[in-house]
């Protein structure tokens, strides 16, 4: 059995890709998240084969190389990754404060880069013609007060994607990037309703983006459907202008 | 080293080159034995899962005899 790591596996937008991959597919999946095997149990009873949990805290990039060596390695060749893991630092540039841009970055961008380089080496051992998929967000490609920060984060990982995936695309190896509009998540909580109402008035469909729509554009691009597909980003955002 | 010979010849049948008798500590990854970047990425991993050890983790490594000395700890 090939297997998918999905990093923010415990709620939200990373629960459902979880839950979708385990229903629809062969694979296993590798769950990478603070609180991954605290959050394991109901998928462990149905999945006790195919649902892997490790808690990670994403901040430590360094820890990385041995939780790939020590743990992943061993439970079985990785066919894909699904960098679903963020924070969001939400302020205005002025008051922007270097340690907490720093720990951003740590876990939206460098250890999604990580990560991403443990899952091309297994592939390229195993001869694997794999699929990463990066989950990016609209801010990246449209602006709000407050997200100049996060927003920088989501667009690293887009270029980093188009770059990948020109550079192991004769290995087979794709990357492509998922771009949600705002979604009901725990991500979102802060937002007041009035400025989730402003936010979701900038969308063609006018309302909050359904999570189990950008998961399933998710699996599409692990697919063998997407064979074809490398390099892009496909916008799950309720056509957000 | 007869382990780092397997995994170099399998390599480079796989990209149609002749496979090579024996290894020197002095020959070239790139200039003699032709391995290009995406090779020496596989060579790597190769490496890393035989003997846990990544090679190219402090640098660009050049010769046969500087993997070695990375393999043997030295």
């Amino acid at each position: 059995m090939k297997w998918i790591i999905v990093t923010g596996d415990s709620r939200g937008v990373g629960r459902e890709i979880v839950h979708q991959i385990l229903a629809e597919t062969d694979f296993g999946v590798i769950g990478i998240s603070r609180s991954s095997e605290d959050a394991a149990g109901e998928l462990l009873a149905i999945y006790p084969d195919r649902f892997k949990p490790l808690s990670y805290d994403l901040t430590d990039v360094d820890g990385i190389k041995p939780l790939y060596m020590e743990k992943i390695r061993k439970i079985g060749p990785i066919y894909g990754l699904v960098n679903n893991s963020a924070m969001a630092y939400d302020d205005i540039v002025s008051n922007l404060n270097v340690q907490q841009l720093q720990t951003m970055f740590q876990v939206n961008v460098f250890s999604a880069m990580h990560l991403s380089k443990y899952a091309i080496r297994d592939m390229l051992l195993h001869k694997t013609q794999g699929s990463i998929v990066h989950i990016s967000s609209i801010s990246a490609h449209t602006g709000y007060k407050g997200l100049s920060m996060y927003a920088a984060s989501k667009g690293a990982m887009e270029a980093f994607s188009k770059n990948t995936a020109r550079e192991w695309g004769s290995k087979g190896i794709r990357s492509n990037c998922v771009v949600p509009g705002f979604m009901e998540t725990s991500m979102s909580t802060t937002l007041t309703e009035d400025q989730k109402a402003r936010i979701y008035k900038r969308t063609s469909l006018k309302k909050e983006t359904d999570i189990s729509s950008v998961a399933s554009t998710v699996l599409f691009l692990l697919s063998d459907q997407a064979k074809s597909i490398t390099g892009t980003t496909i916008h799950v955002d309720n056509g957000t202008i | 080293m007869n382990k780092l010979l397997l995994i170099i010849n399998e390599m480079r049948e796989e990209a149609g080159h002749e496979s090579i008798e024996s290894l020197e500590a002095s020959m070239d990854l790139r200039e003699d034995l032709t391995l290009d970047s995406f090779m020496l990425a596989e060579l790597t991993v190769r490496i890393e899962d035989e003997f846990d050890v990544d090679i190219f983790e402090d640098g660009i490594v050049q010769t046969i005899g500087e993997i070695i000395a990375k393999i043997e700890g030295v």
